[in-house]
C-alpha cells in the first residue's frame, strides 16, 4: 500500500498537533524530513528531533517523533507520528513536505480502513469508523463547506469533460486503426490540455485562500519605531488597544488582536519597531517581531510620509520584500514627501491612522488577493478548502503536465494516456469516477466505429 | 443408463468449443466434442479474420498457454498485417485474414490428431443435472452421454433467430438449425437468460467486382505470426481492397428504414456498438457522407468476397440494389445476403473465474453464451473452461488469470463482475496494465503456466527458455554497452541524432531517443550476442525498457483501485441500513443492486465518501468476503 499522511488532531491552533504517516515509505519520508539518512528509531520510543524542509533545508520545527513498526501499529503498517507545535503554518509546512516526498493525503477514514483491512479492528470499532466518516461529512456541512464542494465538483465537471474528450480521441486512434477516423490535430489537443492545466492551477491556488477562511489570516504590522504602527493597529481593530505615545519604542512586545474584514477572520499583530537597540527589553521585542513576521500570511510595512525614507526603512523593506506584503504610507494628513513613487506604486496604500483617511482602502487591500477577480474559481475565492482535494488537484495537474511533455517528445499514445488516465482518476476522487465504460460510450457516440 | 461415458463433454465446435476440447484432451482426460454438423468445425460465421487490436493480444495469450487458435491461423492465414506499427509495442497487434475453408479443415485435422479427443455429431437437447451437479447430456436422437464435466459453447445457436427484412426464422447460423431445446433446458435450470443480436454483411461474387475502382491494401511483407511456435508463414498472401459507400446509397437506406427489422422494432436483442449495421451507421452518423468498406476475399479457391463494414438485415432484394450503389460494385452479384441474428445468452455474473457456473457443479459456459462477441474472445474462454474442466476431473486446484497477468484475465473479470448489456468485445483500454500486457511478451507472461498445465510441448518449452534467457541477457548487454565520447560510434551517433549525447551513452538509453530504430540498436550490439539475436527478441527487450517506469506506476494504481473489488455484496443487502448514506446514494445503489464492491465502485454519481462508507460497512462482515 502507498503511504498516506494526515493531521491526526483537530485543525486550527493548539498546543500540539499530531501528523501521522502510514505505509511502507513512512520511515523513509520522515528520515528525509530529519535530513538523517541513518534514521532508525527504536519502535514505540519518542525522540525529540528537528524537522526540516527537505528542499530548502530550512528548519520548520522541533518535534517529537515516534515510530510504530508494522504490524504493531494502529493500521498494522509502518507508522510514524510527528507531534509538532500546533501552529497551522508548521502543520502545513510539514504536510506539504510529506506530499512532496510522494506521500498521499489520506482519504476520510483511510487510516481506520487500513487498520480494518489488516485485522486490527473489531466490529464495534468498525461502526465507530463509519460514524467518523459520517461526522466528517457533517462537520463539512456545518461549515457550509459541503456547498463549496458541490461547487468544486460542478466547476471540475467541464474540466473532466475536456480531459475525457482528449482521452477519447487518443484512445480511438489506438483502438480503431482500421476505421477511417478523422486524424486528430496535435496542436488542438495540446491547447486543450494546457487550458485544463491552467484551470486546475487556478482552482488549487484557491486552497490557500480557502485555508485562510478556516484558520484566519495572520497579519503583522512592521516598521521602524514611531511611524504609527500602534495607531494604525487601533484604527484597523476599531478601538484603542495599543498604547500610543510620542516616544519611539513604546511597543516592546507584540500585541495580537482578532477581528474580521468582510467575514474573513484576521489575526493582527502589532510588533515592536525593528531597529538596532541596546535596550535589552526592546531587543528581545525585536527578536519576537522577526518571529511574528516569519509566521505571517501578510506583512504590512508602515512608513511615515511626514519625512523621507530612512536607511532603516530600506533595511526592513529588504527583509519583507519576498513575502506577501502591503506598504501603508501613514500620516498622509501631514504629508511632506511623496512616497508612493518610491515604491513604484506597487502594493501601496496611503492612510492616516489619526483621521482614518484611507483605512477602508487598507482593509480592502488586505483581503483583495483572497477575493474575486475574473475566473469562476477566483470568484469563489475559497473554492478548495480540503487539503486532500488540493493534493488531488496538484497531482492531476502534474500528470497532465507529464503527458504534455511526452506529447512534445512525440511519445506513442498509450504512454501519453497513462498520465491522462491518472489525472482523470485523481479528479474522480473528488467528483466520482469515470470508468472505461464511460470512455467507450463516448467513443462510440463520437465516432462511427465498425469495420 | 448412458450410451457413452467421457470425462468431459463439450457442446459446440466453434472457436470456444475447439479450444476447450483440445485443452481437455491434451491434459489427459477423455473428451467428447459434440456438434450439430461435423463438417463445420471451426467455422468463421462472420468476418473471415482473426486478431486486430487487443484481439490479437488474446490470440497470442491463447497460444502462450498452449491453445490452438494461433497455430491454425498461422497455417491458413492469407493476409497478415501487424496493426499500429507506428505506435508503441504495447498496442501493436497482429491480424490475419483467413482462408475460411482452409481454417475449418486445419482445425478439424488438428482435433482429429489429438489423442483422447472424440468427435460426435448430434444435437444436445438437454443437460442431465442431479443435485446441482451435471451428469451428462441427452441428444436429439435420444442417446445419453455421461460426463463429469460439461462445457456449453453454443455460440449464436441458443434459440437463434435470423432476420432479413420482414422475414424471421429460427436458425443457429444461415442454413443451420438453432438449438431450441437446450435453451429451454438452461432456463429450466434457472439461469437468467437475455437476448443479444449480431449481424453479418452480404458476400459477393468476386468475378462481378470492378477491382480497379478500389484502393488496394496489401499484406505485410514480413508477416508476424500469431503462434510462438511458428517459424514462417507459408500461405501465399493476398491483397484486400478498400472502398466507400455513397450519399445516394445512404438516401436509399433512409427511404427504406421501415423494412429494416432493426428499425421496425422486430429485433429486441442488443447489438454491438462497435460493429454497427450499415443502417445504424447511416442513421446515427448522418453527417458522414461516406463510410469505409473492405473487400476481403474469402480464400484462395473461391470467388466469394466478404463486404466488411456493410452488415445489414434489410431484405435480400434491397441488399442487391444497395450494394450496386457502391462505386466499383455497379455490376456486382450477391452470393449470400447479409442477415441479423438474435440469440440467447446467460448473464455471465452466474459464472466463476474458472468459467464454471456457480449454480451447477461441473457445468461450464464459454463464448457467446456469456455475452461476448468475437472468435478470439470465445476461444480464450473455451481454453480457460477446458483447462478448469480437466483440472476438476483430475482433482487438481483451479486455474485463473488476474487482470494484470493477461487480457484473458481482464475479459473474464469484466464479464463475471459487471455482466454485459451489449455483446462484449475486448479493447486495450479495458486493461489497466495495458503497457505490461503486450503481444510480444505473452510467452514470458503465460507460457510457464501453460507448461505447468501440460499444454506446452517439450520442443516449444525449450524454444521458449532459449528466448527468455536471450532477452534477459539482452537486458544486461543493453545496460552495459556504453559508447564513450572518444569512441568512433559516438561521433556518428551524435551526428545522426543531431545532438550531444553526454559523456557516454548506453544502448538502453540510446534506444529511448527519438529517431533510433531497433535495427540501429541491433547493428550496435556486441558481436558476441548479435548473431543469436533476431529483431523480435531485441524489440521485446527494448519494449521492457521503454515501459519500465510506467509499468511500476500502473501497478501501484492498480493495487489501489482494485484492492477490494472482489468483495461480495450479499443478495438483498439493505443499503438503507448504512447510516452514513444519503437517500440519493441509497437510491442509486438500489437501482443498480451491485453484487460486488467492484461493481458498486463503478456506479455513476456515487460519491467517493459514499463508496468508502459502504466499503467500511462491508468489511465489518468478513464472512462475506469472496475468496479469490
Amino acid at each position: 500500500m502507498d503511504t498516506i499522511v494526515a493531521l491526526a488532531t483537530p485543525e486550527g491552533r493548539s498546543a500540539i498537533a499530531v501528523i501521522r504517516l502510514s505505509g511502507r515509505d513512512s520511515l523513509e519520508i520522515v528520515s528525509k524530513l530529519l535530513i538523517d539518512e541513518n534514521f532508525s528509531p527504536k519502535p514505540r520510543y519518542a525522540s525529540l528531533r528537528k524537522i526540516y524542509d527537505p528542499e530548502t533545508r530550512e528548519l520548520i520545527d522541533e518535534a517529537v517523533v515516534t515510530y510504530f513498526k508494522a504490524p504493531f501499529s494502529f493500521t498494522g503498517e509502518d507508522i510514524v507520528e510527528i507531534s509538532c507545535h500546533g501552529s497551522p503554518i508548521v502543520v502545513r509546512q510539514i504536510l506539504d513536505a510529506c506530499l512532496k516526498l510522494e506521500a498521499r493525503m489520506a482519504s476520510p477514514g483511510e487510516f481506520s480502513l487500513r487498520a480494518l483491512m489488516n485485522g486490527k479492528m473489531n466490529l464495534s470499532q468498525v461502526e465507530a469508523i463509519r460514524d467518523l466518516i459520517e461526522a466528517q461529512t457533517l462537520a463539512a456541512a456545518k461549515q457550509s463547506l459541503r456547498q463549496m464542494q458541490g461547487e468544486l465538483s460542478s466547476l471540475l465537471q467541464p474540466l473532466k469533460e475536456g480531459l475525457l474528450e482528449v482521452i477519447v480521441i487518443l484512445e480511438s486512434a489506438l483502438e480503431f486503426v482500421e476505421d477511417d477516423l478523422p486524424e486528430y490535430q496535435m496542436d488542438e489537443i495540446k491547447t486543450k490540455l494546457y487550458e485544463i492545466v491552467k484551470q486546475i492551477e487556478r482552482m488549487s491556488s484557491t486552497f490557500k485562500a480557502g485555508r485562510l477562511l478556516r484558520e484566519g489570516l495572520k497579519i503583522a504590522l512592521v516598521g521602524r519605531p514611531n511611524v504609527g504602527k500602534s495607531s494604525l493597529f487601533n484604527a484597523l481593530v476599531g478601538y484603542e488597544r495599543a498604547i500610543v505615545t510620542e516616544i519611539a519604542g513604546t511597543t516592546r512586545d507584540s500585541l495580537h488582536e482578532s477581528f474580521s474584514i468582510n467575514g474573513i477572520p484576521i489575526r493582527l499583530s502589532d510588533t515592536a519597531g525593528l531597529r538596532k537597540t541596546d535596550d535589552i527589553v526592546e531587543s528581545i521585542g525585536v527578536q519576537r517581531t522577526r518571529k511574528v513576521i516569519a509566521d505571517a500570511d501578510l506583512v504590512i510595512f508602515v512608513v511615515d510620509c511626514s519625512q523621507d525614507l530612512t536607511k532603516e526603512d530600506y533595511e526592513i523593506l529588504s527583509e519583507i520584500e519576498d513575502m506577501q506584503h502591503l506598504i501603508a504610507i501613514n500620516k498622509v494628513d501631514i504629508k511632506q514627501v511623496e512616497l508612493v513613487e518610491k515604491f513604484n506604486g506597487k502594493n501601496v496604500v496611503e492612510v492616516s491612522a489619526k483621521t482614518a483617511q484611507g483605512v477602508d482602502d487598507l482593509r480592502r487591500a488586505i483581503i483583495k488577493p483572497f477575493l474575486s477577480r475574473n475566473s469562476a474559481a477566483e470568484e469563489k475565492g475559497f473554492l478548495v478548502t480540503d487539503a486532500r482535494h488540493a493534493d488531488l488537484l496538484i497531482r492531476a495537474k502534474k500528470e497532465i503536465e507529464k503527458s504534455l511533455e511526452l506529447l512534445d517528445q512525440k511519445a506513442s499514445e498509450e504512454i501519453v494516456l497513462t498520465g491522462l488516465h491518472n489525472a482523470m482518476r485523481f479528479l474522480g476522487e473528488i467528483t466520482g469516477e469515470t470508468t472505461t465504460e464511460d470512455i467507450l460510450n463516448r467513443i462510440f457516440s463520437t465516432f462511427c466505429i465498425g469495420k | 443408463m448412458f450410451d457413452e461415458v467421457f470425462d468431459v463433454v463439450v457442446i459446440g465446435a466453434g472457436h470456444a468449443g475447439c479450444e476447450a476440447a483440445s485443452a481437455c484432451a491434451r491434459m489427459g482426460v477423455e473428451t467428447a466434442l459434440i456438434t450439430i454438423n461435423l463438417d463445420l468445425i471451426g467455422q468463421m460465421s462472420c468476418n473471415p479474420a482473426i486478431g486486430g487490436i487487443a484481439k490479437g493480444h488474446l490470440v497470442r495469450e491463447i497460444d502462450a498457454l498452449g491453445g490452438i487458435m494461433g497455430r491454425v491461423i498461422d497455417r491458413t492465414g492469407i493476409q497478415f498485417r501487424l496493426l499500429n506499427r507506428s505506435r508503441g509495442p504495447a498496442v501493436r497487434s497482429p491480424r490475419a485474414q483467413a482462408d475460411r475453408s482452409l481454417y475449418r479443415m486445419e482445425m478439424r485435422r488438428m482435433l482429429e490428431a489429438t489423442p483422447n479427443l472424440h468427435l460426435r455429431q448430434g444435437t444436445v437437447v438437454d443437460l442431465i443435472v442431479k443435485n446441482d451437479r451435471v451428469l451428462g447430456v441427452e441428444l436429439q436422437d435420444t442417446r445419453r452421454i455421461g460426463a463429469k464435466a460439461v462445457i456449453v459453447a453454443t455460440g449464436t445457436f441458443l434459440n437463434g433467430t435470423i432476420h432479413t427484412g420482414q422475414k424471421t426464422f429460427s436458425a443457429g447460423r444461415a442454413g443451420e438449425p438453432a438449438s431450441l431445446e437446450l435453451a429451454e433446458s438452461l432456463k429450466r435450470l434457472g439461469f437468467p437468460v437475455g437476448r443479444l443480436k449480431t449481424g453479418t454483411p452480404p458476400r459477393l461474387d468476386g468475378r462481378t467486382i470492378d477491382w480497379d475502382a478500389f484502393e488496394p491494401q496489401p499484406a505485410d511483407e514480413n508477416p508476424v505470426a500469431f503462434s510462438f511456435s511458428t517459424e514462417k508463414i507459408e500461405q501465399p498472401q493476398i491483397t484486400c481492397y478498400i472502398g466507400y459507400t455513397s450519399e445516394r446509397l445512404h438516401q436509399k437506406i433512409r427511404d427504406n428504414l421501415h423494412l429494416s427489422p432493426l428499425y421496425s422494432g422486430r429485433i429486441k436483442g442488443i447489438g454491438p456498438r462497435y460493429c454497427p449495421s450499415i443502417e445504424d451507421k447511416v442513421v446515427k452518423f448522418a453527417d458522414k457522407n461516406r463510410h469505409q468498406l473492405f473487400l476481403e476475399p474469402e480464400g484462395h479457391n473461391t470467388n466469394e468476397v466478404y463486404l466488411n463494414g456493410f452488415s445489414t438485415s434489410l431484405p435480400a432484394e434491397l441488399q442487391q440494389e444497395l450494394v450496386r450503389m457502391i462505386p466499383g460494385l455497379e455490376e456486382v452479384k450477391i452470393i449470400r445476403p447479409g442477415y441479423a441474428i438474435e440469440y440467447d445468452f446467460v448473464d455471465p455474473r452466474q459464472i466463476k473465474p474458472t468459467m464454471e457456473t456457480i449454480k451447477v457443479k461441473g457445468l461450464f459456459f464459454a463464448g457467446q453464451i456469456n455475452g461476448t462477441t468475437g472468435y478470439e474472445e470465445a476461444a480464450c474462454q473455451g481454453l480457460i473452461a477446458g483447462i478448469n474442466a480437466a483440472l476438476q476431473v483430475k482433482g487438481r486446484p483451479a486455474f485463473q488469470l488476474r487482470r494484470d497477468e493477461a487480457y484473458i484475465g481482464v475479459l473474464i473479470d469484466d464479464l463475471i463482475r459487471n455482466g454485459v448489456d451489449e455483446p462484449y468485445r475486448i479493447f486495450t483500454s479495458r486493461a489497466e496494465a495495458r503497457l505490461l500486457l503486450r503481444h510480444d511478451n505473452a510467452d514470458r507472461r503465460l507460457m510457464p503456466k501453460g507448461y505447468e498445465l501440460g499444454l506446452i510441448g517439450d520442443l516449444d518449452w525449450e524454444k521458449f527458455n532459449r528466448r527468455r534467457d536471450l532477452i534477459m541477457k539482452l537486458h544486461r548487454v543493453l545496460e552495459n554497452t556504453r559508447f564513450k565520447r572518444s569512441s568512433v560510434e559516438y561521433a556518428s551517433l551524435s551526428q545522426l541524432l543531431g545532438c550531444d549525447l553526454g559523456d557516454s551513452i548506453s544502448l538502453a538509453q540510446l534506444s529511448q531517443r527519438q529517431g533510433v530504430s531497433s535495427e540501429l540498436i541491433h547493428r550496435l550490439l556486441p558481436e558476441s550476442i548479435k548473431s543469436e539475436t533476431s529483431l523480435k527478441e531485441l524489440e521485446s527487450a527494448l519494449a521492457d525498457i521503454l515501459y519500465k517506469g510506467y509499468i511500476e506506476n500502473q501497478k501501484i494504481a492498480y493495487e489501489r483501485i482494485h484492492h477490494h473489488d472482489n468483495m461480495k455484496i450479499p443478495e438483498g443487502f439493505d443499503f438503507r441500513k448504512i447510516a452514513g448514506l444519503s437517500r440519493e446514494m441509497v437510491e442509486r445503489l438500489e437501482r443498480v443492486r451491485p453484487q460486488t464492491f467492484g461493481q458498486l465502485r463503478r456506479i455513476s454519481g456515487l460519491t467517493p465518501a459514499a463508496v468508502s462508507t459502504v466499503l467500511v460497512y462491508l468489511m465489518a462482515n468478513k464472512s462475506d468476503r469472496c475468496v479469490t
